[in-house]
C-alpha cells in the first residue's frame, strides 16, 4: 500500500472503492458529480503520487481556496484532478501554476465562477516549457488533438468544478456557458511572432515559463483573406471587436486578441509595434452609442456610466477597452488568414505568473521538479 | 452581508428563486447559515419599474419577518 493510500484511508470519504472496469469507474464518478461529463482516468493513489513526484510544495497545504465552495485546493486534490484529466506527471507544475494565477485577486475567480456570463479561464503559456512538453502553439491551437493543451486546461476546469463546486445550477450559474469550459489552453507562437512574447511584455524574463490567465469567452473568428496592409487587417479586426453584446464596453476590461501569425506578419511589416496595434484598435474598435438599444442607453450608459455618458450625444464612440494598453495581444496559431478575438467577463484582469520552485527561483524546466 | 451579520447588524439578501441554492450554499460557506434570503421570482435584472415594485412587495414582508425573528432570538433592538 502506498504512503498516500495510507494517509487517505485515515480520512473518511477520501478513498472510494469500485469495480476497476472503466465504464463502472466513469459511472461512479458521474454519479458523484466528479467529472466534466467526459470519461476520466481513475485517480488512484498510485497515479496521484506519480503526479506529486513533480511537485515541490507541501502536498496538504492549499495553494488556493476555490470559490464558490472555497474548497482547499491542496496539491493532493489538484493532482487527483490532473490524473482525471489525463495529465502526464510533468504537466503537473503547469496545472499548479495556472491555479496559482487564478488565485490572484484581480482575476476575480469568485465572480467568474458563479456568473451567468459564459466565461472561463483562458490559459496562455509562454516560455521553454511549451516546447518541452509539446504544447501546441500552431495549427488548430484553440481546437482539439494536442494532449498538453487539452488536458492541462481540462485539469484546471475539473479542479474548479470538483474542488470549487462550480456545478451548473448551484455554483456555476452560466446561462448557457461555453464549450471552452471543457478546456481553453493555448501557447503563444513565439517563433512566429514579430513582437516580444506576452510574458516579457508583462515584466517576466524571456527564459521564464509563464502563464497568463483571464476570464474569457470562447474565440470569435476574424477572417481576412483580402487585406494586404496593417490598416486593412486591423479594420477587419476592429469590426469584429466592436459588438454590442459583450461585457467589455461596460468595464475597464482587458479583451484578448490572438493574431494569427500571417496577420501579425502583415501588420508588423507595415511598421506597427504591438503598442501601435493596441492604440489603433483603441481608437477604431468603437461603436456609436446609437447602436445600443434605447433601454441599454438609458439604463446602463446614462445612469450607471453617467460620468461618461449622462449627456453624451448618440454619435459618441463607445470603446471596447478603457486604455490602449488594456488590450492583450498574442500571436498564436498556424498558417492561414484568421485571427481570434476573445471578449472577457469584463470585471476580470489578467494575472501572469512565472514558474518557480518553492524557494522562489525560476524553474528552467518542468523536469527540474521531478524528485529522485 | 455575511460580514454585516457577523458584526451584529441585521442583514438579508434579496435572492431570485433560481439562485436560492447558490445563496443558501454561500451563506453556509461564509459562516452565516441563518442569513435571511428574501426569495423573489426570477429574474431580478432587466425589469421595468412595475415588476421591480412587484418584487419589492414580495420581499418586504420577508424582510420584516427576518427582522422580527432576529429581534426575538437576540432580545436586542436591531441596529
Amino acid at each position: 500500500m502506498s504512503t498516500l493510500q495510507e494517509r487517505l484511508k485515515a480520512q473518511p470519504g477520501a478513498l472510494v472503492e469500485c469495480d476497476d472496469d472503466p465504464e463502472a469507474v466513469f459511472d461512479l464518478l458521474c454519479e458523484k458529480g466528479w467529472s466534466d461529463g467526459l470519461p476520466v482516468i481513475p485517480p488512484t493513489p498510485e497515479r496521484i503520487e506519480r503526479m506529486l513526484a513533480f511537485c515541490d510544495r507541501d502536498p496538504d497545504q492549499a495553494v488556493i481556496k476555490i470559490p464558490p465552495r472555497f474548497g482547499a485546493a491542496t496539491p493532493v486534490r489538484i493532482a487527483a484532478n490532473a490524473v482525471m484529466a489525463g495529465c502526464k506527471p510533468e504537466y503537473f507544475p503547469l496545472v499548479l501554476l495556472a491555479l496559482e494565477a487564478l488565485a490572484e485577486e484581480q482575476y476575480n475567480l469568485y465572480g467568474t465562477q458563479a456568473t451567468t456570463h459564459p466565461c472561463t479561464p483562458i490559459l496562455i503559456f509562454n516560455g521553454p516549457a511549451v516546447q518541452e512538453i509539446g504544447m501546441n502553439s500552431g495549427q488548430n491551437v484553440m481546437g482539439n488533438y494536442y494532449r498538453a493543451n487539452a488536458v492541462i486546461g481540462r485539469a484546471v476546469r475539473l479542479a474548479l468544478v470538483n474542488i470549487g463546486a462550480a456545478i451548473p445550477g448551484t455554483g456555476d450559474m452560466a446561462t448557457a456557458g461555453t464549450p471552452a469550459k471543457f478546456t481553453f489552453c493555448v501557447a503563444e507562437n513565439e517563433a512566429r511572432s514579430p513582437w516580444e512574447p506576452l510574458h516579457v511584455e508583462l515584466g517576466h524574463p524571456k527564459e521564464a515559463t509563464a502563464v497568463t490567465v483571464i476570464a474569457a469567452e470562447g474565440p470569435h473568428n476574424v477572417n481576412d483573406h483580402e487585406s494586404l496592409s496593417a490598416v486593412g487587417i486591423l479594420t477587419m479586426i476592429a469590426g469584429t471587436m466592436a459588438i454590442t453584446g459583450s461585457n467589455n464596453p461596460y468595464y475597464a476590461s482587458q479583451p484578448v486578441l490572438a493574431l494569427g501569425p500571417e496577420h501579425a506578419a502583415t501588420i508588423a511589416n507595415d511598421g506597427f509595434s504591438k503598442a501601435d496595434v493596441k492604440q489603433w484598435l483603441f481608437e477604431h474598435a468603437t461603436l456609436p452609442l446609437s447602436r445600443f438599444s434605447q433601454e441599454t442607453i438609458e439604463r446602463r450608459f446614462r445612469r450607471k456610466l453617467a460620468e461618461q455618458f449622462a449627456d453624451a450625444p448618440l454619435n459618441t464612440p463607445v470603446r471596447m477597452f478603457a486604455k490602449p494598453e488594456d488590450l492583450l495581444v498574442i500571436v498564436t496559431g498556424g498558417a492561414g488568414k484568421h485571427s481570434q478575438y476573445m471578449p472577457t467577463f469584463g470585471n476580470t484582469r489578467a494575472a501572469t505568473r512565472a514558474l518557480r520552485h518553492a524557494d522562489g527561483t525560476l524553474a528552467k524546466s518542468v523536469f527540474d521538479f521531478k524528485r529522485p | 452581508m455575511a460580514q454585516l451579520t457577523k458584526r451584529g447588524l441585521i442583514a438579508a439578501v434579496v435572492c431570485s428563486d433560481t439562485f436560492m441554492k447558490l445563496g443558501t450554499a454561500q451563506a453556509k460557506v461564509f459562516g452565516v447559515p441563518d442569513l435571511p434570503l428574501l426569495e423573489i421570482p426570477h429574474p431580478l435584472g432587466g425589469l421595468g419599474i412595475e415588476k421591480v415594485a412587484q418584487r419589492a412587495e414580495i420581499a418586504l414582508p420577508q424582510l420584516i419577518n427576518a427582522i422580527k425573528a432576529v429581534k426575538k432570538k437576540s432580545g436586542a433592538t436591531p441596529a
